[in-house]
């Protein structure tokens, strides 16, 4: 209804309670619409008619345009020599807020317009009358149209809630095999956009605070915020990323954090021209998205520490053999040796602790099945080691030798030929980002099979 | 006046070095570590300022061997071993500076664990770090005596 350019429909959206999760998504998409028609009017005041109507459109497309903007998009008209259509959208200013200061301004510069065309856009004297008793009741026509406007409104908003998926906060609750990827993509966008681009600008906002911030400084800020790929394009690229890799559960609208952080890189991009005239109130409006953006960051940090982790002790090697060895078939192979190496250190890995019991399980068992083949010695052997790695990371290696003479290779089991269920435990180990080896062993052992995991260091060690 | 050696995959970190410790340093840029080994032949620096991720950096500017990494942490996986690579090739340019008899201090603009900067400075010596872009954390990073 809004897309039929009726300039009550701004006034409906604005109308739902912001309160209301209607209302913030209201008001989010009036925000997300409005950078795009200011984009329009700004490209159609350089001259780029073709790109101003494409941003216009695209803002269209998201939420009806604030009235307001009629005002710069009827300047810039006059400025073009187009004083009719500059005519057209004074009037539409005047008719959607008749007792504004922008209504003024819009009076005085029709008046300056070639002749006639004051007079020839003016509504006809009842309707001006019309306009001037908007502060009676209104008429029932009025109602209803304003009522159905609210409903197509509410539907439209309730259709976008409904949409499937669910917040990450949530997803990270109830899909630990996400993440590996979820930690991957946290770290890039914290990585990427709000450390080098946004944290990069805090000493100049500090300095533009205390007015200490020099000429160079200030294009520094500006092509961190504003240069090579556009702000809100790098967010989009983030935020497809997410939806790439975690599919049809994400819903990232669901996230009140999201959104705010949205909202905050919208309000940055729109304040590029008043930031250009080193409007004060500009300045103020950026720090204060700024430090949205800021808490944004602090908020992924601490969704990244929830991600799930599990301690690899002594106890965890205990539950794997005493849960395999009460396997039927495993009990009833002979063995000359099932042991444990110590756990030297407690170290943590981002894997659920029942799907890493299940992983060690399946290679447990297959080594007690490959030695029940063999008339000689039949000896198991399940250990841990930590490695510290060039990079300053640790890897945790979870080991299990064996003595059976049974071949066995990494192409094996990433080819997934092993019938006993290694093939499968690949897949599994590769989800937590992990991987598989197997190698041959010394002291009485053939091989050995290896998961390898990087360690998850606690912020408190 | 101090020297410092930014060794970064594009350009930023220069660029925020140049705007806010030119007054106490000289600043120079390198791309890689065979980059950074070059201009430390020619001159020597009192500091480092060191990217962590090298996302840009094509594979043959990687320090780090690429099939030796798949081997030993990706069973093979060359992809996440490149991956890998790049998201920590910071470190692994400070340990080819070490390696040649570099031990100047290095700073990482990065939020590292008290444990991994606890590694860094087990392998690499005088290893620091500040979580953000401060320019008074990162000066003073660079200042302090060792």
């Amino acid at each position: 209804m809004w897309q039929r350019r009726d300039a009550g429909a701004f006034r409906a959206w604005k109308s739902i309670d912001p309160a209301s999760p209607e209302g913030r998504e209201a008001r989010d998409l009036l925000a997300a619409a409005d950078v795009h028609y200011r984009q329009g009017i700004e490209l159609f005041e350089g001259g780029d008619a073709r790109a101003s109507r494409e941003a216009l459109s695209a803002g269209a497309g998201i939420a009806p345009i604030d009235p307001a903007l009629y005002l710069p998009l009827a300047q810039v008209y006059r400025e073009r020599g187009l004083d009719e259509s500059a005519a057209k959208y004074y009037h539409k200013l005047i008719a959607a807020l008749p007792d504004s200061e922008h209504a003024r301004t819009a009076r005085e510069q029709l008046d300056q317009l070639g002749p006639g065309l004051g007079e020839l856009f003016d509504p006809p004297a009842e309707s001006r009358a019309e306009s001037a008793s908007l502060a009676d009741p209104l008429p029932l026509s009025l109602i209803v149209v304003g009522a159905a406007l609210l409903v197509a409104t509410l539907l439209f908003l309730f259709r976008r809630r409904l949409a499937p998926g669910t917040s990450l906060r949530k997803l990270i609750e109830q899909s630990p095999e996400l993440h590996s990827a979820i930690a991957y993509l946290i770290g890039s966008l914290r990585h990427e956009l709000l450390k080098h681009r946004v944290g990069a600008v805090s000493d100049v906002l500090s300095g533009l605070g205390s007015r200490r911030a020099s000429l160079d400084q200030l294009a520094f800020l500006s092509d961190r915020l504003y240069g090579g790929v556009p702000l809100i394009d790098a967010w989009a690229a983030h935020l497809s990323a997410f939806t790439r890799a975690l599919g049809h559960r994400l819903n990232l609208q669901r996230d009140r954090e999201f959104r705010n952080a949205g909202r905050a890189i919208q309000a940055i991009i729109a304040l590029q021209p008043q930031l250009a005239r080193y409007d004060p109130k500009a300045l103020d409006r950026l720090a204060r998205a700024h430090r949205q953006l800021k808490g944004f960051d602090k908020h992924l940090a601490r969704l990244q520490s929830r991600l799930v982790r599990t301690a690899v002790d002594d106890a965890l090697l205990d539950q794997v053999i005493d849960e395999v060895r009460g396997e039927y078939a495993v009990s009833s192979v002979a063995l000359d040796q099932l042991d444990r190496d110590p756990v030297d250190e407690v170290v943590q890995i981002e894997v659920p602790r029942v799907d890493l019991v299940l992983i060690l399980k399946n290679i447990l068992r297959n080594a007690i099945m490959a030695v029940a083949r063999d008339e000689g010695d039949r000896r198991v052997l399940i250990s841990t080691r930590v490695d510290l790695e060039p990079t300053g990371e640790e890897v945790v290696r979870l080991s299990v030798r064996d003595s059976g003479s049974r071949a066995l290779t990494t192409e094996t089991i990433q080819a997934r030929d092993v019938g006993s269920g290694l093939g499968l435990v690949t897949t599994a180990i590769k989800r937590y980002g992990g991987a598989i080896e197997v190698r041959p062993a010394s002291n009485g052992y053939t091989k050995e099979v290896t998961v390898n995991f990087f360690r998850v260091f606690e912020d408190e060690d | 006046m101090r020297k410092l050696l930014v060794i970064e995959d594009g350009n930023e970190y220069e660029e925020f070095a140049r705007l806010f410790l030119s007054d106490s340093f000289e600043i120079r840029a390198a791309h890689s570590a065979a980059e950074a080994l070059a201009l430390l032949a020619e001159a020597p620096a009192d500091g480092l300022l060191v990217d962590l991720r090298f996302d840009r950096s094509v594979e043959s500017d990687l320090v780090g061997d690429i099939e030796e990494t798949a081997e030993r942490l990706f069973a093979g996986e060359r992809t996440s071993a490149i991956r890998y690579l790049r998201d920590n090739q910071g470190t692994l340019a400070l340990a080819a500076l070490r390696e040649a008899g570099y031990d100047q201090p290095a700073v990482f603009v990065h939020d590292f664990t008290p444990r991994r900067l606890a590694n860094l400075r087990r392998l690499y010596g005088d290893v620091r770090a500040v979580p953000s872009f401060d320019a008074g954390s990162i000066r003073q990073a660079l200042e302090e005596e060792g």
